[in-house]
């Protein structure tokens, strides 16, 4: 972009440009339309080529086998773009894109967004059993990213971006502009008072009507109004909030499990291991055609009511198994969709068994297929306003939202209380991510822990003898050090650990061992290596600090807990909140340091 | 000394005014390229997805026409998916699911599509349809109405002639007389090129108990064609309904002549007048003796009905039967122009009593008849 030259441009035009970009709130208006229209157009593209793509692939009346082979090369050819052109495009994109935001100042490469939508376009349209929704949030917030910087935006309105092109991207790929909008704050933005809502609205509302003028006024799903039978019948919803909440556990569970277990495999693997979920998926497919693909025509159906106990019971088992190990391998591809396959299912089944049960006064299946959607979205995904508000924009029907909030919230509750990290958080931990959760995002100006932080001093090495140890931080006043090896930061020491080491004449004794001793023992809590991030507040830090009884903990980076950005001490924040204590200050200046 | 913790990054470039003239160009041009791309697109993919649920609605409405109604749902249903637009494939899915047994999800299926169009006259006539199945009688009427005179995109004036006599069969079928003559009433000229249409008309103002109507629209169709023996027929009913058994006779006759080889089933009705004429105590021209002969025999043949339907034992036989021998015994003693008055009274009640408590017995159709002209 930079070697386009355009020589002569009319003074008035320059003018008007320089005047627009120092009117950062008029640049933001006319970028939350212009991206929203981009990025709708491009989710566009997306969902049409996929389904081509699909239907070439699957043709009416097609033999079996393909139902085998054809997810199996899928993954194959997907593994093999994902390992050698696009590491970034695995996955669902929502993590990669809370990332993005987070840590790497809102930077998501052109590269990236093109693998995404190139590999998940295969991946879904070869049946791999994963959603379209994660990657569009990524291809969005990745195609505002690019804009930002080819316009020279600061890092703040690159940052303020990423949450535009998301909820554009999610308003596109669901037809639901006002749940995207809660989506892009509750889950990518992790605060629904955020200054970018206005942005995030507009950008939701140009995709839509993109998509509209493109594919017209239709909704994801053609429902009958379903409305509350009887009161007796909140009974059967809460019901289904617990089974809604339990089998949405059990899904994250088995996905992450699975997952943490393909990451042990050897790296040389990489390449090969979406093939593990196409073939699982495929040999599935072969015996149960309806679990291939993100089957949202299945999830129609069973909205309209045609359902069979044994069906929905078996369908709901096998989504969960077969999007397990497609996103656990490695594939390309959300866990948004699968979420609304598996609720349905959930809710078609409990539903069937309770109008067995009752039939005079409860709803058909159909109507608990609907609230169950909403009840796994609000267990799995963990949003429950953006579930409540997306199953009445997918549904454009209000009667049934009453048992859907209610459905939601248990499982909401159940979700919270067996799964403490919600599945983003955990998918992104499990990359060595460290993602800020909403409760510990700030408002305000709250002094945060990187402006307390000092640079990082000399660290230990595990393999350090005592004596050296001891010589190296006898004139500090610090009273734990950071222990490092090549790799980086393994834990934390306790200077008086070292003293009384020395006192008992352990000169030979090595760091690594000293660690070990302090882990053994009951009363020490560093053992999980405590930190914090320079994005925290210094709370946080003053939390961590009574957590684990260390006075310094390590300032270490969000993308690799093991990189330490600098240290802070108890002392450092007193001073920041400008209480200032003479005898633990002394060493601030001191020439060690 | 302190040192500001800043996350290290590449520094960012600041785009020179040509640069973002430039970035902001390519971006339109991306968007009306895209716009184009997916409007194509958007086509193909719109026309192949009509085309493959025309497919399937042709198939579903071959297998409905073979009687597979469970399998030709299956292929309505995707019919139905991959056009939502359409509502006749819609509505043909929603008959086929209340031709299933299952009109309370037809009933769901329908309501969107009324929603998004309520006034399409198929959608309507499906709903009104699965109402009079689930025996919601006024709502089904009121959605008959609504497609009579909705919006049907083809053949509408053969559509709402078609809703409006599902409408009066179910009126008719129901015994809703007077709402049956308001349905007739309208139509009643409308198809005057139609003689099937015009006869069955006829035959339904008979049974909305305005025989008179479908006098003059049957010599109409004399008038045009005298050969016509269902008009004769239909003559002979309306004459029947109107207590004129003679000129039911006679009609009954002159199609026997213009038909002969249908003479089996005239037969059979000639036959039930003979017997109405040789029963009816109220026929002009009698003795005074016979009529009180042939209303004694028809209290006799009324309580012998009655008798028949509620059994011997029920306590309102044993009343009736008392009243019965009283009356009969008593009645050599009184006049005999009192006693037919009161033995036409009695058959009266008794066959009053009979129509509320059993249900219509062919073998007793001369006994209608005779009681229909008595109490006119």
């Amino acid at each position: 972009m930079a070697a386009i030259k355009i020589r002569a441009l009319p003074a008035r035009l320059v003018r008007l440009v320089e005047d627009l970009r120092r009117k950062e709130d008029r640049l933001a208006l006319l970028l939350s339309l212009v991206i929203g229209a981009l990025v709708g157009l491009v989710v566009v593209a997306f969902i049409l080529l996929t389904g081509r793509l699909t239907a070439l692939m699957y043709p009416p009346g097609g033999s079996g086998w393909r139902r085998i082979v054809v997810p199996t090369v899928g993954s194959l050819v997907t593994g093999y773009l994902l390992f050698k052109y696009f590491p970034l495009a695995r996955g669902s994109g929502i993590p990669q894109t809370r990332a993005a935001l987070f840590i790497h100042d809102g930077r998501i490469s052109l590269r990236s967004v093109v693998g995404k939508f190139v590999c998940c376009s295969i991946s879904l349209a070869t049946g791999i059993p994963l959603g379209r929704e994660g990657p569009a949030v990524y291809m969005g917030s990745g195609l505002a990213s690019v804009i930002a910087r080819r316009l020279g935006l600061s890092r703040a309105q690159i940052r303020s971006l990423i949450p535009v092109g998301g909820a554009a991207a999610l308003a596109a790929a669901f037809n639901t502009p006002i749940a995207a909008v809660l989506f892009s704050l509750e889950e990518i933005v992790g605060d629904l008072h955020a200054p970018v809502l206005g942005s995030i609205v507009l950008a939701s509302a140009a995709s839509w009507m993109v998509l509209h003028l493109v594919l017209g006024d239709n909704p994801l799903f053609h429902v009958p109004g379903y409305h509350l039978v009887s009161l007796k019948e909140l009974g059967v919803y809460v019901v289904l909030g617990i089974v809604g909440g339990l089998s949405s556990v059990a899904f994250v569970k088995m996905l992450l499990w699975m997952r943490a277990k393909f990451a042990k495999m050897p790296r040389a693997s990489l390449w090969i291991q979406p093939v593990a979920g196409g073939l699982t998926v495929g040999i599935l497919g072969y015996f149960v055609p309806q679990v291939l693909g993100v089957g949202y025509d299945q999830v129609e159906r069973v909205l309209n009511g045609d359902v069979i106990l044994k069906v929905a019971i078996t369908l709901a088992v096998l989504k969960i198994v077969a999007t397990s190990v497609a996103y656990a391998s490695g594939n390309a591809g959300g866990i948004f969709g699968p979420s609304l396959f598996i609720g349905s299912m959930v809710g078609a089944t409990v539903g069937s068994v309770a109008h067995l049960l009752f039939p005079a006064s409860t709803a058909g299946p159909g109507a608990y297929a609907l609230v169950g959607m909403g009840t796994a979205f609000a267990g799995i995904i963990r949003t429950p306003l953006t579930s409540v508000i997306m199953i009445f924009e997918v549904t454009r029907d209000y009667t049934i939202i009453v048992p859907l909030m209610i459905s939601n919230l248990i499982a909401f509750y159940i979700s919270q209380k067996l799964q403490k990290e919600p599945i983003y958080e955990a998918l992104a931990r499990q990359d060595g991510l460290h993602l800020p959760r909403s409760s510990s995002r700030t408002h305000g100006a709250v002094p945060l822990v990187s402006s307390a932080a000092r640079e990082v001093p000399q660290s230990l090495t595990p393999e350090m003898k005592i004596s050296d140890a001891a010589e190296r931080v006898k004139d500090s006043a610090l009273e734990s050090w950071p222990v490092a090896d090549e790799l980086g930061l393994i834990g934390m020491v306790r200077t008086r650990h070292i003293a009384h080491a020395l006192d008992q004449g352990k000169l030979e004794m090595t760091i690594e061992r000293l660690m070990q001793i302090a882990r053994r023992s009951e009363s020490d809590k560093s053992v999980d290596m405590p930190h914090v991030h320079n994005d925290q507040p210094l709370s946080r830090a003053l939390a961590r600090m009574r957590e684990s009884g260390h006075k310094v903990l390590p300032v270490v980076s969000r993308a690799n807990v093991r990189i330490m950005l600098g240290i802070v001490t108890f002392a450092d924040i007193l001073k920041e909140f400008g209480v200032e204590s003479a005898d633990e200050l002394d060493y601030r200046d001191h020439p060690d340091l | 000394m302190k040192t500001p913790l800043v996350q290290p990054a590449a520094p960012t470039p600041t785009a020179t005014v040509s640069e973002f003239i430039a970035t902001f160009a390519v971006i339109l041009a991306a968007i009306v390229g895209l716009l184009l791309f997916d409007t194509a697109l958007a086509r193909v993919d719109v026309a192949e997805r009509k085309a493959y649920a025309g497919r399937e609605f042709a198939t579903g409405q071959q297998l409905i026409a073979q009687g597979k109604v469970e399998a030709a749902i299956e292929h309505l249903r995707t019919a139905s998916t991959l056009d939502g637009d359409n509502s006749a494939y819609g509505v043909a899915l929603a008959q086929a699911i209340l031709a299933d047994g299952r009109p309370t999800e037809a009933d769901q299926m329908l309501s969107p599509l009324l929603e998004r169009n309520e006034t399409d006259g198929a959608t309507n006539l499906a709903m009104a349809r699965v109402l009079a199945k689930e025996g919601k009688l006024d709502k089904a009427k009121s959605y008959y109405h609504r497609a009579i005179y909705g919006l049907w995109p083809r053949g509408a004036d053969k559509s709402r002639t078609a809703a409006r006599f599902e409408l009066i069969d179910l009126l008719a079928r129901a015994n809703a007389k007077q709402e049956l003559l308001s349905e007739l009433l309208p139509i009643q000229d409308d198809t005057t090129n139609d003689l099937a249409q015009r006869k069955r008309i006829a035959h339904l103002f008979v049974v909305a108990g305005s025989p008179a109507r479908a006098v003059v629209i049957f010599r109409e169709i004399l008038h045009r064609d005298s050969k016509d023996a269902d008009a004769f027929v239909g003559l002979a009913e309306a004459a029947l309904s109107l207590g004129d058994f003679a000129t039911a006779r006679t009609d009954l006759l002159a199609a026997q002549k213009v038909m002969p080889e249908d003479s089996s089933s005239l037969k059979g009705r000639i036959a039930l007048t003979d017997s109405v004429i040789s029963l009816d105590p109220t026929q002009s021209g009698l003795t005074l003796p016979e009529q009180v002969r042939r209303s004694r025999n028809l209290v006799q043949t009324t309580l012998a009905s009655v008798r028949k339907c509620l059994g011997v034992q029920a306590p309102q036989v044993a009343v009736a039967l008392d009243s019965a021998t009283l009356l009969l015994v008593s009645g050599a003693a009184a006049g005999q122009a009192q006693s037919v008055e009161q033995n036409l009274s009695l058959a009266e009640q008794l066959w009053g009593l009979r129509r509320s408590r059993c249900a219509p017995d062919g073998q007793d159709g001369a006994l209608a008849l005779i009681h229909g002209r008595i109490a006119q």
